[in-house]
């Protein structure tokens, strides 16, 4: 029972927070078909911003959050406009998505070594952003930090949600999704979405590094695991699918707290692909995943 | 001989000759023993991205696990070295290369149904499966993070100088047989189908090539040669570390076969000896190797799509084309 409460309870916890993470990813493939490798870095962005307000400069927390939001807005577009605007008019003439995964790829070499350069490889504290913890039950606690950061993650989700279904913008990104010349046709501005969608991926990821990185640290490499996990839930729910993602990251966060307590940490990472690549075999588009053009 | 090998002109024939007669000279002239090293690495390195561009690029198979299957090719032969020693070490890494190409052969089976990206996450998790097994080793067979266990190197009775070039010459000969076979595999029908696959695998199913046989005999035949390249690596390097499948490597590898140009023939001898160059320039500044080489692979990417062996075809295509107006 202990257990049972320990593995859901952090299961929850996990599944939010790479949910929040890896539906950036989603919403970046289903729209542009890019599979955008420097996700990761935009978290580990985030963890030092959070590391910049919270332990160098002692901002408010929401301040801190709004923050990294925005900074990995900023970065998110600009890896758009590097990595992927040139392309825009080869769509035909490359393999734009072996391409794209190249260069968001290079953009996230580019990222990490700067930041090696720039704050070295030592790790940084990232404080949590609310202290103290509950006790759920017989000695399993949770902590404040991350009670907010599932609430939070949940939160941005349902915005994103929202944000695709009811505003203009949203509508764009979704036209965009389902037919990209039909949507070019009736006037969506494909050359100013792209950075946009790929900027709000971004900064959902950043936010995400504020509270990945006071549960690890900020170091130049704080984006590979976090990459890592947010790739196999993409695969899981089927790339480009929302909802398929969800249930995907709840999945991969109740497996991992499933390997944790029973199994041991060490062999978290392997079971995981090992699984994924079960279900690849089995269902080779994931869980939720469309082999046609439909998603979104 | 067909195919490509015979298309090469006379001319092409010779210039090839005297390269590979250069080549083969240079370390009777040439012998500092640091530059040595790096140059016998490089040569190494050049075979695993031929047996990784046969299959990216020619094959058009997004298979991103091929740091695994070399790593493979490692501690097999390896294994061989330590526990199996009346096998002669040349044998040992052969078998390296077996071994490497049935691991390969069966990462294909679960890769035939899948498309595209799903084929690079699917290789890849396999390249992250094998990278935390090695690291976490409970029986000691990879020696984890610490690097495997010395193993007898080849050439041991030779002193460093004829050692280092032994070693230049044996993996010398192994890459220049690697570019000849591709270069003849392209032409073959092997080849053809799996470029028609890549360009067009509906219509190539269409008529009558098995997409399933040929993806399973490209995933072998690149197996093998990665797995040779990780054996002599092992057996060169006296080393092996989990870290030489990590990321670092990885990107390094797509960068130079990417600045090469993916699918060519030559791409990866270019692409190898200028990062290479790049990376041995860049010594002293360690933090800026990977910055400056992944800002080189993105302009490449967006600026140059073929690499330089593309750009160099184009050139040349151009200036015949300019040549052939003007005499006509």
């Amino acid at each position: 029972m202990t257990d049972l409460v320990a593995i859901i309870a952090n299961g929850i916890v996990y599944g939010s927070i790479y949910g929040l993470v890896a539906i950036g990813m989603t919403l970046i493939y289903g729209t542009m078909r890019i599979l955008d490798m420097s996700q990761g870095s935009m978290v580990m962005i985030g963890s030092y911003v959070g590391w910049w307000a919270l332990a160098v400069h002692g901002v408010n927390p929401v301040l801190a959050l709004l923050l990294a939001f925005v900074v990995a807005f900023i970065f998110g577009t600009a890896t758009e406009l590097v990595s992927v605007q040139p392309l825009l008019g080869r769509r035909n003439d490359v393999d734009f998505e072996m391409v794209t995964f190249i260069t968001t790829f290079a953009v996230a070499i580019l990222l990490t070594n700067v930041a090696l350069q720039h704050y070295g490889p030592f790790q940084k504290n990232v404080p949590p952003i609310v202290h103290g913890n509950l006790e759920l039950y017989n000695g399993v606690s949770i902590t404040y930090h991350e009670l907010t950061m599932a609430g939070l993650s949940v939160a941005l989700m349902g915005a994103l949600g929202l944000f695709l279904a009811r505003t203009r913008w949203g509508f764009a990104i979704r036209a965009v999704a389902q037919d990209l010349d039909a949507a070019r046709t009736l006037g969506v501005p494909v050359t100013r979405l792209y950075p946009v969608t790929m900027g709000l991926a971004s900064a959902l990821a950043g936010v995400g590094g504020v509270f990945l990185g006071a549960l690890y640290f900020a170091s130049p490499t704080a984006g590979d695991l976090p990459l890592l996990l947010a790739l196999i839930v993409v695969v899981l729910g089927g790339l480009g699918s929302l909802s398929g993602t969800l249930y995907a990251a709840y999945l991969v966060g109740l497996m991992q707290a499933f390997c944790e307590v029973k199994i041991g940490t060490t062999w978290t990472l392997p079971i995981l692909y090992g699984a994924i690549l079960l279900i690849l075999v089995v269902r080779p588009y994931g869980l939720r995943g469309t082999p046609s053009e439909t998603r979104l | 001989m067909t195919g490509a090998l015979s298309s090469l002109s006379a001319m092409r024939w010779a210039a090839i000759g005297v390269a590979v007669v250069i080549a083969a000279i240079f370390p009777l002239v040439y012998t500092d023993p640091y530059y040595m090293t790096i140059i016998v690495t490089a040569e190494i390195v050049l075979i695993l991205n031929i047996s990784w561009n046969f299959i990216l690029g020619m094959a058009g198979v997004w298979n991103f696990g091929q740091l695994a299957i070399y790593a493979l090719g490692a501690y097999g032969s390896g294994w061989l070295m330590l526990h199996q020693t009346w096998l002669p070490l040349w044998l040992a890494i052969l078998a390296g290369g077996v071994c490497s190409a049935i691991v390969s052969v069966l990462l294909a089976f679960p890769t035939l149904r899948l498309f595209g990206i799903y084929t690079s996450l699917l290789t890849f998790s396999f390249a992250q499966v094998v990278q935390y097994v090695a690291v976490n080793d409970p029986r000691g067979l990879t020696g984890g993070s610490f690097g495997y266990p010395t193993v007898p190197p080849l050439f041991s009775t030779l002193d460093q100088e004829a050692y280092l070039r032994n070693y230049y010459w044996t993996c010398g000969a192994v890459a220049l047989a690697a570019c000849f076979a591709v270069a003849w595999l392209r032409q073959s029908h092997l080849g053809i189908s799996l470029r028609s696959l890549r360009d067009a695998p509906a219509y190539a199913a269409a008529r009558g090539v098995n997409p399933r046989v040929t993806r399973v005999v490209a995933f072998g035949l690149s197996g093998f040669l990665a797995g040779i390249a990780g054996a002599l690596y092992l057996s060169f390097e006296q080393s092996f570390t989990t870290s030489q499948m990590g990321l670092t490597p990885m990107s390094i590898d797509v960068t130079m076969l990417v600045i090469g140009g993916l699918g060519t023939v030559t791409g990866p001898l270019v692409g190898t000896a200028v990062v290479t160059a790049i990376q041995t320039v860049l010594i002293d500044y360690p933090g800026w190797q990977l910055t400056i080489l992944g800002a080189v692979l993105l302009v490449i990417v967006v600026f140059i799509p073929g690499g330089v062996i593309g750009l160099l075809a184009r050139w040349n295509s151009r200036i015949s084309a300019w040549v052939a107006e003007d005499t006509g």
